[in-house]
């Protein structure tokens, strides 16, 4: 674990202890990332904004679950959200779906200025993982991505794509390889 | 073989990770997981770093001011740190007043309804014990307060200078009381016998124990004719008594 994310770790005991500036703190440095990540699977802003709001409520009652032998702090936000929104998009129509997707392509997204090193540096790594992205086929990151940011399995990826099972599953194992070859020889 | 790791467990891991797998590859490995295996816990804990990286690659987007305020809100006015409006302070005060007094009434009255029977058991028993205080009384009584009762005082003998007796007998109805002061406790397999030797021959008159303060009572009924003359003895006998005395005398008179 890196010393930043150490810091954020000893940031998410104080939080576990009711310190709200800690909660602050966390709040500043992630939910920009946490809401594009909301965003970019919800598709709604709106929504993707009452999401962000569950996930650091419960980041605020159950800091104490944090475990950091298992995720740094921004993996387990990361994680809490992408949870809260898969749950959402279970339970939604696919015909509001649509209708959300429409309202995503007209939406004005507030892209967030760099601050600091520490913005330029994540705008580093993002761009990395886009490197490490366009690396991949764009059927393997096809499948990839359908199954991280919208929570489709196997089956439904290869019903979805009208592709065989098997070459789904190899899009995906072949593709998360070389997702973390890259990601490993960028860092 | 779910237990062993294997490569096959290694394949499953990225596509579990990702969430995407399901039917029977999903079964195989969580039941593989749940055997514990290090290794695949260990990989499985990469692949989500990686996904971090994934999940961080999107565009950030800010927060609106409502939303962040909001959030922020939540930290700055926690459930854990919850302040009441102050219309609601007098309710809440009033029922949790309400609600320890009820408490502590409840612990308050369990507390004297036990020292309530604690006592009622004490008063039960003492009051079986006077009952019988007073039934022997009376019995004394009518014995030693009948006309022409007539009262013979029995010395110690040998092996007990110090004790005492005394009998009271009714001639009327042949019936005495007797009572015996200062006798050692005997070994179990003993007991005092009381004798009225009347015309030179010994008749029992009951077997008796002394208590703890070598005290006891002995009341005798319908012994027949009682003189004056007759004399009173104690033995020490066999556990049960004997038809003759037999054993040693420690009381006469």
């Amino acid at each position: 674990m890196e010393l930043r994310d150490a810091q954020e770790a000893g940031l998410m005991g104080r939080i576990a202890a009711g310190d709200g500036e800690a909660f602050a703190r966390v709040f500043e440095v992630h939910s920009a990332v946490v809401l594009g990540l909301l965003f970019r699977m919800l598709g709604r802003r709106s929504e993707a904004e009452e999401v962000l709001q569950e996930v650091f409520l419960q980041v605020w009652t159950q800091a104490d679950r944090y475990d950091s032998t298992r995720s740094t702090p921004r993996g387990w936000l990361l994680m809490l959200a992408r949870s809260r929104a898969l749950d959402r998009i279970r339970w939604r129509e696919a015909r509001r779906r649509r209708e959300e997707e429409a309202a995503v392509s007209g939406a004005h997204l507030e892209l967030v200025p760099p601050l600091g090193t520490e913005r330029l540096e994540s705008a580093e790594r993002r761009d990395q993982v886009s490197s490490a992205l366009g690396l991949l086929s764009p059927e393997q990151r096809r499948c990839i991505e359908l199954a991280f940011f919208e929570g489709l399995t196997h089956t439904q990826i290869a019903e979805r794509l009208e592709a065989p099972l098997g070459t789904v599953k190899s899009r995906i194992l072949l593709g998360m390889n070389k997702l973390r070859q890259a990601l490993s020889s960028a860092s | 073989m779910t237990a062993t790791h294997s490569p096959r467990f290694e394949e499953l891991i990225p596509a579990y990770a990702l969430g995407a797998l399901d039917g029977d590859d999903l079964r195989e490995l969580e039941e593989h997981l749940e055997t514990g295996c290090a290794e695949c816990r260990r990989q499985l804990d990469l692949w989500q770093g990686d996904l971090e990286e994934l999940a961080a690659s999107v565009t950030p987007v800010a927060p609106s001011a409502q939303t962040r305020e909001r959030i922020l809100r939540v930290a700055g006015s926690s459930p854990r740190r919850w302040a009441p409006p102050g219309w609601l302070l007098l309710p809440v005060a009033a029922l949790l007043l309400l609600a320890v007094w009820g408490v502590a009434g409840q612990v308050r009255l369990r507390g004297q309804v036990e020292r309530l029977a604690a006592e009622r058991d004490r008063l039960e028993q003492r009051v079986a014990s006077l009952d019988q205080q007073v039934r022997r009384t009376s019995e004394a009584l009518r014995v030693i307060a009948s006309p022409g009762v007539q009262s013979v005082v029995l010395a110690g003998l040998g092996p007990t200078p110090g004790a005492a007796g005394q009998t009271y007998v009714n001639p009327r109805d042949g019936s005495a009381l007797f009572y015996a002061f200062d006798l050692p406790a005997l070994a179990p397999d003993k007991t005092y016998q009381l004798w009225i030797i009347h015309a030179g021959k010994p008749v029992s008159a009951g077997v008796f124990e002394v208590d703890q303060r070598g005290h006891a009572t002995l009341r005798v009924e319908a012994l027949g004719e009682i003189a004056e003359t007759d004399v009173w003895a104690v033995t020490v006998e066999p556990r049960g008594g004997v038809p003759q005395p037999t054993g040693e005398m420690v009381l006469k008179g």
